[in-house]
Order: structure tokens, then sequence, then C-alpha cells
């Protein structure tokens, strides 16, 4: 059970004259909850991307499954993210010209195969099942992003990453979206929630709180229900 | 404020909107180049045209009717009248005196070769004379430049060329007489004429070349004027001219003029006579030489005037193509430039800026990337146009002012046409949608 | 779902859903190819078009007898213009030039084809109509004017047969012609007429040819004449042959260079076009990448989309293109243009490779970027 599925030693990013990230080490478990906290500017974007293999550290050792994704190249780092990593976005990032169930589709494609009738399934699990044929901008916000997240779920990830996932919601959808990450927990899933917010952090099992670059803090959340 | 905005985004986005400046600079240089080409295409062709020869042909009146027909014997009291030479230059005095490209007077006689029975017709006239003109000015004018198509042959030292004007003991001989006589290039010739007095003058004349015409001249000799006029007796008479000029195509009042000048009303004859129809310019030849009659030359004249023509509306078409092609492709880009801006509008009217502020703004952008463009593009256009006018015709193209307004409308028109669709379309977004990038 | 079945998928709900982009980029392909298809076919057709133009100057080829009499036989003459492709061929005009009195003073009268005088020196100007009967003729507007006759009026004029005694007989003028060259001096009566008053049918002077082709075809043309017809030598008008291919020459090499930069310059417009379009999917580039496309995947999209746009707005660009040319063609040259095949394949060819190298090379640009910057908008 208590197998690492992600490991960062020392890791920093410095771009030019500013320091985004320095000397993190931290280790996740898998079917951890994590939630990584800080204000504006505290590097958790920065270190969303490291994780997520879409930026590589300038310093430390990134192991994420057992490969040490800190030494890949563009090439290897983008089919590390696509097998092994769900991202999920603030602003949704949908494809605007492809339907509900396309946009799921296509995340399928560019990993193996696309097959409508699993991807509609996976709407059906976020309750989208209805709006699978309609276009992003025929959906409400929270649709959105559960469409994102049915999105990261469709290639069984070992990870799902997500930068500000209720950012751009507003309390009701908020609640729905939590709610299935408490769905994908309980399933055994690894959730990485990068937020501002105490509210969403709350719901993690863990939380790290990061500030200037530094990792100030790293709690468990005892206040959890099914903890 | 607006100009911050608009200051911003100018140095900001540097590089888009030199993307943009670039491609309407191309495509004002091409619409610059098309019209400089197409308005001056006419001058051009018309000095390629010349290339056919004389288009006015000048006779002593009375004399055309029985001079030059097949067979019939000259001196038979009908073909006794001349021009005088001292007259020519007059010709370069005229009201289009500067569309005369090209004269030269002749001079036929009868001669005998090497005392042979059969008589050979002996041309003089000139081949690059020297002329001062009354005006002050002074040209070189003769049949080299009127007879482009005739094959000239020399031996090594003549190099094929044409005579010159005052060598008095050269001659030219056509290719069909010097192949029945045998004759080559370096022979001498004894040519023998009969004066108007019947005394017989005779010359020892060196072949210097061969001219092939493809014409009945084929058949005689060439020699100046001056030879021919001493051999004959008959100096500073000419017996016609030949003259190339620059004309306009005929049209109805041209046609009517032709006819009968009398016919036309004081307006009328005034637009005629000021307007370069080849009967004008021969109208104003009678006028400056004794007891002429000068003629179009409508083989000449009149199919000049149909290739003109087809030209221009050729080069007039293919220019309204390539200005609807650039307009469409700039506006295009214009609006592709709008469009890829979505985001940024959405969020200046997310802030409250009204649908014409927005307008005015990105249009504003857009003008100043057009008018470096297009002036950039203008000069760029005059180089291509000149490049096309060296290449084609050896000669510049003349840069007409009247190309600058016209570009400038059609700048403006393109960028406010092809920007506002776009902005119809954006704003037709709400904010939101924008911005959150649906 | 087969892999192609999702790629197809994928561009065409591109094309279909983001109708007014593509429409910008379809409308640029489209006018680039409209540029490449006319113009290119006006200039292919120029030669061709210019050509028949300059046959108003009159006859470039005029056939004489090779015989020692200066009398042409008609029926040797034909099997000389039988050898003259039929399309090539303006027009072939005998004459026969024969002397006439009128009033004691000798006339060159000219028995020839009215019809045929008319494609072959289509500079002629008459005033009045040309004649129709045998009794009827035209007179130049030099004689017109010395003996004071003009069209309507009648002339009578005497004949000396070779054989038989002489005659007279008397003639409606129809009109007065004008050409500023020898015509003016000549009567011009039909051939038919001349032949009943002279007797001798079947025979003429000269025959001038007007012929639709360059120098060197003429050249060739004179060569087969003088070889395979008999009795007939064939002399080409150089001051016309010449000068037409100076000309000719210049009005194709400016057409050229013209064609030339428009296509150029066209291009170009229609290639920021396209990057523009494309440019401004740099975010959907980057969400691919983030949700892990390779490169190789997602440049396959946009070239998949490049083809399609180059496919579509090409044939678009081809009807447009063909129609303008064939409008230039009709309003300057009264003639249909004729569109060879390799030039729409060529104007497709082109439209392919300007479209897809004008939306790989932003593309390529964009998947070099690391997702994370495209994503957060910079």
């Amino acid at each position: 059970m208590s197998k690492n599925i992600l490991e960062l030693h020392d890791v920093s990013m410095i771009y030019g004259p500013v320091k985004a990230l320095q000397n993190i080490t931290l280790s996740v478990q898998q079917g951890e909850w994590l939630a990584i906290m800080g204000s504006s500017g505290s590097g958790k974007t920065t270190m969303m991307n490291i994780v997520g293999c879409m930026n590589k550290a300038t310093h430390g050792v990134v192991v994420l499954d057992g490969e040490k994704i800190s030494r890949l190249n563009a090439k290897d780092l983008t089919a590390i993210r696509r097998d092994k990593i769900g991202l999920i976005f603030q602003q949704f990032h949908l494809i605007s010209y492809l339907t509900a169930v396309e946009n799921v589709m296509i995340a399928q494609y560019y990993h193996s195969l696309a097959d409508e009738k699993e991807a509609l399934e996976a709407l059906e699990r976020v309750g989208l099942g209805h709006r699978a044929r309609h276009l992003p901008r025929q959906l409400s916000g929270g649709e959105q992003q559960r469409l994102c997240i049915a999105r990261a779920l469709i290639n069984h990830p070992k990870l799902i990453l997500a930068d500000e996932p209720t950012g751009n919601l507003d309390e009701a959808n908020q609640e729905t979206v939590m709610n299935i990450f408490h769905q994908l927990h309980a399933q055994g899933s690894t959730i990485i929630v990068v937020t501002h917010s105490p509210e969403v952090a709350a719901h993690a099992r863990r939380v790290v709180h990061l500030e200037y670059g530094r990792m100030i803090r790293d709690e468990v959340n005892v206040e959890c229900p099914a903890a | 404020m607006f100009f911050r905005i608009i200051r911003g985004a100018v140095t900001r986005q540097k590089q888009k909107l030199l993307m943009m400046a670039c491609t309407m600079a191309l495509g004002i240089s091409l619409a610059t180049a098309m019209l400089n080409v197409m308005l001056d295409v006419g001058d051009k062709v018309n000095q390629e045209l010349k290339t056919y020869g004389a288009n006015i042909m000048v006779e002593p009146r009375g004399a055309s009717i029985l001079s030059d027909l097949y067979g019939v014997q000259e001196g038979a009291g009908v073909a006794d009248k001349f021009l005088l030479e001292d007259e020519l230059p007059k010709i370069k005095t005229i009201f289009w005196a500067f569309n005369i490209v090209d004269f030269t007077p002749y001079l036929d006689v009868r001669a005998g070769v090497n005392g042979s029975e059969h008589q050979v017709t002996l041309l003089g006239t000139w081949f690059a004379k020297h002329l001062d003109i009354p005006t002050g000015e002074s040209i070189d004018t003769g049949i080299n430049n009127l007879k482009a198509w005739w094959e000239i042959r020399g031996d090594r030292s003549s190099q094929g060329k044409w005579l010159s004007d005052d060598d008095e003991t050269g001659v030219m001989a056509g290719a069909a007489f010097a192949a029945r006589n045998a004759l080559k290039v370096g022979d001498v010739i004894k040519v023998a004429v009969t004066d108007a007095g019947g005394r017989e003058r005779a010359a020892d004349l060196t072949i210097r070349s061969i001219y092939h015409a493809g014409d009945a001249e084929d058949e005689g000799l060439l020699a100046p004027l001056a030879v021919v006029q001493r051999l004959s007796g008959l100096e500073n008479k000419i017996r016609r001219i030949e003259v190339s000029a620059l004309t306009t195509p005929e049209n109805d009042l041209a046609r009517r003029a032709a006819q009968n000048p009398h016919s036309l009303s004081r307006h009328e004859w005034e637009i005629w006579y000021c307007t370069a129809y080849v009967s004008a310019i021969a109208y104003q030849i009678d006028e400056v030489l004794t007891d002429s009659r000068a003629k179009p030359v409508l083989q000449v004249a009149a199919s000049e005037g149909a290739i003109l023509e087809k030209t221009q509306l050729l080069m007039l078409l293919l220019t309204i193509l390539s200005l609807a092609c650039s307009a469409l492709a700039i506006s295009n880009l214009v609006t592709a430039n709008v469009m890829e801006r979505s985001t940024e509008i959405g969020l200046i009217k997310a802030l409250g800026a009204s649908d014409g502020q927005i307008s005015l703004l990105v249009l504003t952008e857009m003008l100043i990337a057009t008018i470096i463009g297009g002036i950039i593009g203008y000069f760029a256009g005059i180089g291509l146009a000149q490049v096309i006018g060296q290449s084609v015709f050896g000669s510049a193209v003349d840069i007409k002012g009247l190309v600058i307004p016209i570009i400038a409308i059609l700048v403006l028109l393109v960028t406010i046409g092809g920007s506002l669709p776009a902005i119809r379309l954006l704003l037709r977004l709400r904010p939101t949608e924008v911005l959150h990038g649906r | 779902m087969k892999p192609q079945k999702m790629y197809f998928k994928i561009i065409l709900s591109s094309l279909v859903r983001r109708r007014s982009r593509m429409v910008v980029a379809l409308l640029a392909v489209a006018v680039g190819a409209t540029v490449f298809l006319g113009m290119g076919a006006v200039y292919y057709d120029i030669p061709r078009q210019m050509g028949r133009e300059f046959r108003s100057y009159g006859a470039n080829m005029i056939l004489v007898s090779s015989g020692a009499d200066s009398n042409l036989s008609l029926a040797e003459a034909s099997r000389a213009e039988a050898l003259i492709p039929p399309e090539k061929l303006v027009g072939a005009t005998p004459f026969r030039y024969e002397t006439m009195y009128y009033n004691l003073q000798g006339l060159t009268v000219v028995g020839t084809d009215m019809q045929s005088a008319r494609k072959t020196s289509p500079y002629w100007q008459v005033q009045g109509e040309w004649p129709s009967a045998e009794n009827q003729l035209l007179l130049g507007t030099d004689i017109s004017e010395n003996a004071r006759l003009y069209a309507g009026s009648f002339v009578e004029l005497e004949i000396v047969p070779p054989r038989g005694r002489k005659f007279k007989k008397e003639f409606q003028i129809t009109g007065v012609i004008r050409s500023g060259g020898v015509e003016d001096g000549f009567v011009l009566m039909p051939l038919g007429a001349v032949e009943n008053l002279l007797g001798q049918p079947g025979r003429a002077s000269v025959i001038e040819m007007s012929i639709a082709a360059d120098s060197d075809e003429l050249t060739l043309l004179a060569e087969k004449i003088q070889a395979e017809a008999p009795g007939v030598t064939p002399r080409l008008v150089k001051r016309i042959m010449n000068s037409e291919a100076t000309v000719l020459s210049k009005l194709q090499v400016l057409v050229y260079l013209v064609t030339a930069v428009v296509l150029f310059l066209t291009m170009i417009c229609v290639g920021t076009t396209m990057m523009t379009v494309v440019m401004e999917r740099r975010q959907e580039i980057g969400l691919k990448k983030a949700i892990g496309a390779e490169n190789k995947s997602i440049i396959g999209e946009f070239l998949g989309e490049g083809l399609v746009l180059a496919g579509v707005g090409g044939l678009l660009g081809i009807g447009s293109g063909y129609f303008f040319a064939q409008a230039v063609s009709m309003s300057v040259f009264g003639r249909g243009v004729s569109l060879p095949f390799f030039l729409i394949a060529l104007t497709l060819a082109a439209s392919l490779v300007v479209t897809v190298l004008a939306s790989l090379l932003p593309v390529t640009r964009a998947t070099d970027v690391e997702p994370s910057l495209v994503l957060r908008g910079e």
C-alpha cells in the first residue's frame, strides 16, 4: 500500500533571478489526496507544472511512478503525461470545436484508441451523459469542469493533477466537483490539488503549504471525515 | 488613455504588427507596380510597335495615282512631281513634333548597272542623317530605325551595317538583285542614270552590304540620297517621305476627320487637331510641307491602334484582378488578425469599453500597421515597376502621381473593410465567453 | 473507434465548427488559387490570342507562281493552302491584277475574293458597301478624288480582252476604299467578274495569306509548301513576321513578369493569412500537448486541415480563376480561353504547398514551446 507514486528530492526552479521553487522535498503515496496550498506567487503552479511533466525543474530529482522524469526529454515527458497523468485546469481548456464526448475521446486517441462507449461512460460518471453531444460553449462552467475531469480520468492515470479546479466555479459547482474528487479518492485514485482556497484544501487528506517558493508546512488534515 | 493603449499595443505586439505591415507592404507594392505599369503600358507598347515601320506616307500632291503601280512606267508625265528635301526639318516643328519618332525621304530612279539593258530601281534615302531643327533641337533620323526587319549582310569589314550618309562611293544591293547578277559585298558596279535632261551620268559604286527586305526593294539598289540626287540631277528633290509617329488609337471623331477634316465643328476640330491621331499628325505634316499629301498607312496605323487597345485593356483587367486580389488578401489578413485578438477585445469589453471605443481602437491599430506598410509598399512597388519596365522595354516606367491617391483610398477601404466584419463578429460575443476561451 | 476515423473527425470538426476562421482561411487560399489560375491561363494563352490580334496587320505569307509566267493556278494554290492547319489559317485571298481603261487612262483592276480580303486585310476602310454582284466595284480613294467618282455613282470602263474586241461595260461603285497603301490607286472587283470579262479563269497573280503562327512555324510551313505544292512559291512577308515576333515577345515577357510578381506576392499574402489563422490556435496546441499528444500527431492534424483547406480553396479558386480568365479573354479578345490541364494541376499543387507550408511553420513553432507557457496564455 505505502508505495510512493511521486517523490521530489531537493527540487528547485529558477527563472533567471527569480527563484520560483527552492529545495522542495516531498513524497506522495499511492491513493493519497494531497492539496498544495499557497497564495499567488508562492510557486504552486510551478510545482504543478513540474509534477505534471509540463516543465522540467532546473535542479533536483523528480520520480514519478518509479521513473526519474527530471532526466527525460520532451518527447518522453509527453509520453509520461499521456500515460500516467490526468490534468485538470482552472480555465478548463477544452477544444472548442469538439463536442463533450469528442473532447474525452481525443485524450483516448492520443493515448491509444478512441472508444466512444467508454468515453460516454466516463461522462455518465461525472453526470454529463445527457450533454455528450454539446459543444463546450454550450456547457456551463461546472459542466465544463466536469468534462475536464472526465477527460483527465479516461486513460486511468496514476495521478490526477488539478490546478485550481474550482477557481472559475460557483459554490454549487464547487460542491459537485469536490464530490467527484471524493468518489475518486474512495476508489483509490491519487489526487493532487493545487489551490489557494482553504475551503478546497480542507477536502484533502494532506495539505502542503508553499510560500515564496519554499515548503513551510506539511500537515495531515485531521478533521477529514473519511480519513 | 486611448493613445496609451495604442502605444502599448504597437510596441508590445511588435511582431504581429510587423507581419501585418509586411503583408500590407507586399500588397501595396503589387498594386503600385501594376498601376504604374498599366498606366504606362500604352506608351511603351506604342514605342515597340514602331518596329512595323512608317505609319504615315507623304507624297507630292496629285502624284500618287500612277506612281507605284505595277508595270506602269514613270516619266509618262504623271510622276514628275517632287517634295523638297530642305523642307524636311519642318516635320519636327508641327504641333505633335514630339511624337514623330523617325522619318526618311526617298528618291527612286531607274538605273542601268554595268551597262545592262535591264534597269533596276536605285533608291536614295537617308540612313542616319543628322538634322538641326529650327527649334534648336537636333536629331538623327533615317531608314536605319524604320526598317527593323531588314536583314543586312556584309563582309567582315562592314559587318552587315547600313551605309553612312556621307559615303559617296557606297551602295547597298538588294538580295534578289545581287543573287541574279552574282554580286557580292566588295564588288564595284557601274551605275548609270539618265537625268531629266536626257544625259546619262554614271558612277562606280562599291557594294558595302546586301539587304534582305522580303519585299520589292530586294530587286533594287539603295544609296545615300545625295548620291542619287547627284546622279539623276534632281538636287534637293525627293519623291516621298516615310514617317513613323506615336499615335493614339483612332475613334469615331478621328475617322470622320480622316475623311474630311472640314466636316468637323470648330470644337471637334480642335479636339481632333490636339490629339495625336494619325490623321491629325498627317494633316499637320501637310500643313508644313509644300504641295504635299500625307496619308496614314492604315496597315500600320489601324493595326497599331487595335494592338494598343487590346494590350491596354488586357493590362487594365489584370491590374483590376491583382488589385482585387491584394485587397481581398489584405482585408482577409486584417480579419484574421482581429479575430486572433478576441481574448484581448473581450477583456477590454469586460472592463466596460463601448463597442465604438473598441472598434476605434482596433481600427487605429490596423491603420498604423497599414500606413507603415503602405508607405514601404509604395516605394517597393515603384522599384518593381522599374524592374518590369527595364527588363521588358529597356526603359524606365513613367511614375504617375495619380497612383498615390488610388493606393491611399484602396488601403483605407481595404483596412476598414477587413476590420469591420471581424470586429462585428467579436462584439457579438459575450465578454465571458471570450475570456473563458470558449 | 479506428484511429483514422477519430483523426478525420477531429479535422472535420475543426473545419466545420470554427466556421468564421475557416472561411477566412478558405478565402485566402481561394484568392491565391484564383490569381494563380487566372493569371496563368492568360499568360499561357497570350501568344495565341495576341497572335490572332496581330493578324490585323494583314498577310504574313504570299504565294506566287514558281513558273516563268506570273500567273498562279488557283488549283495549285489550294493544294498549298490545304497544307496549312485550318485553325491557323485566318484567310487566303487571291489577287489578279489586270488593266482596264477609264477615259483612255489605264487603271489597275484587281480581281479578288471580297469576303476573304476583309479577313486578310482587316485594315481596309471602305466608305459605302462592299460589292456583292459582278457589275459592282470598289474604287481606290486616290482615283475617287482625281476622277471625282464617289460611292453610289456609275463608271464605264473599257476592257481589252486578250482575244476578241475591246468593249465597254458599266459598273456601279458601291464604295471607296482607303488603306494608305497601293490599294488607294486600284479598282477592286470580284474575281468572278474579272474572269468573265477577261477569260482565263482559275488564275491569280498572287495569293495573300494570313496565318496565325510565329516566325518559326511560318518558316516550316513555307518549306513544306515549297516541297509539297508544285507550281507555287511561298514568300514570307518579313516585315510582318519579324515585327510581330519582336513585339509579341515583349508583350509576353511583360505578362510573364506581371504574372510572376502577382503570383509571388499573392502567395505570400495567402501564407501570412494562414499563419495568422494558425497562430491563433497556440492555446489549443498547448492543450493537446498537455493531455499527451505527440508533436507529430498535432502536426498531422494541422496538415490534414491544411490539405482539406487547400483542396477546397484550390478548387474554388480554379473555378473563379477560370471564370476570370474567360472574362478577360472574352472582353479583350472576343474569344474563349484555352485551359491546359497541367495548369489546373499546378494550381492545386501550389495551393497545397503554400497552405501546408504556411500552416506548418507556426505549428512547429508552437509545438516546440512548453505547454505550460502556452496554457498560461503567454
